[in-house]
């Protein structure tokens, strides 16, 4: 797998080179950051050839008339032996970025390219389409997908066609022309990419390299903004899914070279399809719940082990923002089916054990689908709740508490879902510990997370009297009274209403004074 | 009343909270809660470009763009929540339980409420109510002894606070120099006027000196501060007057409120005399207070 393989190169950089990588990459993050604000994340995938690959270092730039000769060149060889060697000449000069607006301006540049294309030679389409590719991904605007179209008729064609390396890099030239334009896109969905996409995963399925090529591509498709109301249907009609679900298998022994590659992809496709919520009853009906549970599952009970193989969390992301969100396709009790392994409740709450300190936010998300299970109609979160308590996995919530970046306020949520399902459930938790632990959230600063535990603390000792009296000796009662005099008015509110009816003795202060 | 709530773009927490599960009769108790509590369980759909999703999708895109991996991970850690001190106007920010108890014990717990002072026990705060704040006392203090020793299980009372202290100093082995009875100040302003003020009642002028210093201390939070008996973070408190009348002006308003009330009384069992002009002179030429209304 040609990520994973280049990336454990970088892995073996030393010294002040890993200082400058970590300077780069954190600059990058940010500009990532700002992009995505800006709805204009986009990543285009640049395909290493296997020549490079024995190449040292990099290649000296052309001048412009140099690449321009080799251009002229192709566009007048009549033998195909040397037609070959002039493209790949030609391609390796636009290795290099100023190479590619040298060939865009020159007129009928991509014509020719797309003769090449579908010309009779095989190793002339191959050349092609590697210009091509590297023009895709270019990062002048000037080069962008539009300037391409030409290509993209045959790109489809091709990639319904049984060379795994040609197919590969015409899906992933027509991945990268995706995020640019949603003109492009609508071409791209007229000229039936969606069917062809279809049919090269099942041509394909055996070769990991161009599956995962095609979960990349399709994620494009679905993935960039502005998304029309087209092409989510047509994928969730096409008979894709049933396809990229088998790729989901819960096999933990990833090939070697490919990695969670594929797997990885799959799952990326999965999640912006669940997120549109455009037919999400669809995506249940043909298996998505199920088949992401049982991998969560299985990769669960791997982190739980300890063992957490590099970019396993590429993979845990998108599964779970998946069954997050398709947890509402339907009542949960209909789904019931598809949820019925309580382990699935035991690997959400160790991923933020495991992930707690690497990816707090894949913590946060996790505890996100513990909500979205606890918080349905009552009948059918019941049973959830009642799982957690006897999986003994409150006390691993409880422990959660500390920690910020919207983790207690989730686990909060999830905790306010199991203390409302009844005096039974407030008992539990009194149990296992809660209210001490809300007795130390209660003085946290931030103001939502004092407000959760206060709605947390009122249901606890509404339910039963006993409640109230542990959390007084808790030692809660002082720090109620300290509430008392938060500037928040419905922080005071909640306190004064607490010390008011539940709990004894009756300690109000004349909170009208503060101001 | 449990919520399926479908495209919802925001976690914001003003959701709702049914308490009617628990209570079994709507009483006003009920509605109030029902105000006051909002909280509902509810599921949450998030689309693809959700705030929440930012870190995860940064995180895949630096693996789309070949940075992802790298032997010193860089990425936010989880970060353990603050604590902050509640009180208004106080706002301060501690990374520990501990800490921010200490905080609260020493400048917020025990509180007046009339004069927003912070007493180290809840006994000296009684104390410190009684003696300050009632305004009877002073009256009282006049006939008998009043001010009592601050020493928990010392049940003597003394007829003055300079008595007290004596005690204070010669059986309980306090030194000269604890703050007694006077209040501290964060804000340095008001020490001089507070001096001005104290000067005709105690003899905490003799420490006026150490004034600064003392400010820097609780300031600073040291562990003299426990040494003092009230601590102010306040500008001077609405309610509490300066003693500025002497012992001979307040043995006048005694007499006066009792004669008053004797006239009163008189008034209402027998009627006014004829002649009531007698009544608010002999009220005047008995009143020396300078702030008398009558």
């Amino acid at each position: 797998m040609w990520r994973l393989n280049a990336v454990r190169h970088k892995a073996g950089r030393q010294g002040s080179d890993l200082e400058e990588f970590k300077f780069k990459r954190r600059a990058h993050e940010k500009e990532l950051r700002r992009a995505r604000k800006d709805s204009k994340l986009v990543s285009k995938i640049l395909l290493l050839n296997d020549d490079e690959n024995e190449e040292d270092g990099t290649m000296d730039t052309l001048a412009s008339d140099q690449v321009l000769e080799l251009f002229k060149m192709v566009c007048q060889g009549r033998d195909l032996v040397k037609k070959e060697a002039d493209l790949r000449a030609l391609r390796k000069a636009l290795r290099s970025p100023s190479a590619h607006l040298v060939l865009i301006r020159q007129q009928s540049s991509i014509a020719i390219l797309v003769t090449n294309l579908r010309g009779p030679s095989p190793q002339c389409r191959l050349e092609a389409v590697r210009c091509l590719h590297e023009l895709s991904q270019s990062p002048h605007s000037e080069v962008d997908s539009w300037r391409l179209r030409q290509a993209t008729p045959y790109l489809i064609t091709f990639i319904s066609g049984q060379s795994p390396k040609f197919t590969e890099l015409c899906l992933y030239t027509l991945g990268n022309m995706c995020p640019d334009s949603e003109n492009v896109r609508n071409i791209l969905l007229a000229q039936g990419i969606i069917p062809a996409l279809n049919s090269c995963i099942q041509i394909h399925r055996t070769n990991l390299a161009v599956v995962e090529a095609v979960g990349f591509t399709l994620s494009q498709l679905i993935s960039a903004n502005y998304v029309t109301g087209r092409i989510i249907p047509a994928v969730l009609a096409s008979g894709l899914i049933p396809h990229l679900l088998s790729v989901l298998t819960p096999v933990l022994t990833p090939d070697s070279q490919f990695g969670l590659g594929p797997v990885i992809e799959c799952a990326w496709c999965l999640h912006y399809l669940a997120c549109s919520n455009v037919d999400n009853g669809a995506l249940v009906a043909q298996g998505t719940l199920l088949r992401c549970t049982s991998l969560l599952v299985t990769l669960g009970g791997a982190v739980a082990k300890g063992s957490i193989e590099e970019g396993m969390e590429l993979l845990i992301w998108p599964l779970l923002r998946c069954v997050g969100n398709l947890l509402l396709s339907g009542p949960l009790g209909a789904l019931q089916p598809q949820l019925n392994d309580s382990r699935l409740l035991a690997a959400l709450c160790a991923f933020p054990q495991a992930f707690l300190q690497t990816h707090p936010a894949l913590a946060r998300e996790s505890v996100w689908v513990l909500n979205n299970l606890t918080s349905a109609a009552a009948a059918d979160s019941s049973v959830f709740c009642s799982a957690l308590f006897y999986l003994n996995l409150v006390p691993v919530l409880i422990q959660l508490l500390p920690f910020s970046h919207g983790i207690n306020i989730m686990v909060l949520r999830v905790l306010g879902n199991i203390a409302h399902q009844g005096r039974e459930y407030c008992l539990h938790l009194a149990q296992a510990g809660l209210l001490p632990a809300l007795c130390a959230t209660l003085k946290m600063a931030d103001p939502e997370v004092v407000t959760f535990s206060l709605e947390v603390l009122g249901q606890l000792v509404a339910s039963d009297p006993q409640l109230a009296e542990e959390f007084v000796r808790q030692s809660g009662l002082p720090v109620l009274e300290a509430i008392q005099y938060s500037n928040q008015e419905t922080i005071r509110l909640r306190a004064k209403h607490l010390l008011e009816h539940h709990l004894p003795p009756h300690c109000t202060v004349d909170t009208s004074a503060s101001p | 009343m449990f919520g399926r709530i479908e495209n919802e773009d925001s976690i914001d927490t003003k959701v709702g909270f049914s308490p009617g599960s628990l209570f079994s009769s709507f009483t006003s108790q009920d509605r109030e809660a029902k105000l006051t509590f909002t909280f509902i369980p509810h599921q949450i759909l998030l689309n693809k470009d959700h705030e929440f999703f930012e870190d995860g999708d940064i995180h895949r895109h630096l693996y789309l763009q070949n940075l992802s991996t790298c032997p010193v991970y860089d990425s936010p850690t989880a970060r353990q929540c603050e604590f902050r001190c509640h009180i208004s106007g106080c706002s301060q920010v501690f990374s520990t339980v501990e800490e921010y108890e200490h905080h609260y014990n020493t400048l917020h717990r025990h509180m007046c409420s009339s004069c927003q002072r912070s007493l180290p026990s809840a006994r000296l705060l009684d104390i410190h109510i009684q003696e300050w704040h009632d305004s009877l006392f002073s009256i009282l203090a006049e006939r008998q002894d009043m001010y009592q020793c601050l020493v928990e299980g010392c049940s003597l009372k003394f007829r003055t606070r300079e008595q007290r202290k004596d005690h204070m100093i010669k059986i309980h082995q306090y030194p000269s120099d604890f703050m007694f009875d006077k209040a501290k100040r964060i804000k340095k302003i008001n020490i001089a006027n507070k001096n001005r003020q104290q000067k005709g009642t105690s003899m905490e002028v003799s420490m006026s000196g150490s004034e600064p210093e003392d400010v820097c201390q609780v300031l600073s939070d040291q562990p003299e501060e426990e040494e003092y008996m009230e601590l102010n973070h306040s500008l001077e408190p609405a309610h509490h007057k300066p003693t500025e009348t002497t012992a001979q002006q307040r043995e006048t308003l005694l007499q006066v409120s009792i004669y008053f009330k004797s006239q009163m009384a008189h008034y209402f069992l027998h009627g006014a005399p004829h002649d009531s002009n007698v009544f608010p002179l002999d009220l005047q030429s008995m009143c020396n207070d300078p702030e008398c209304i009558h």
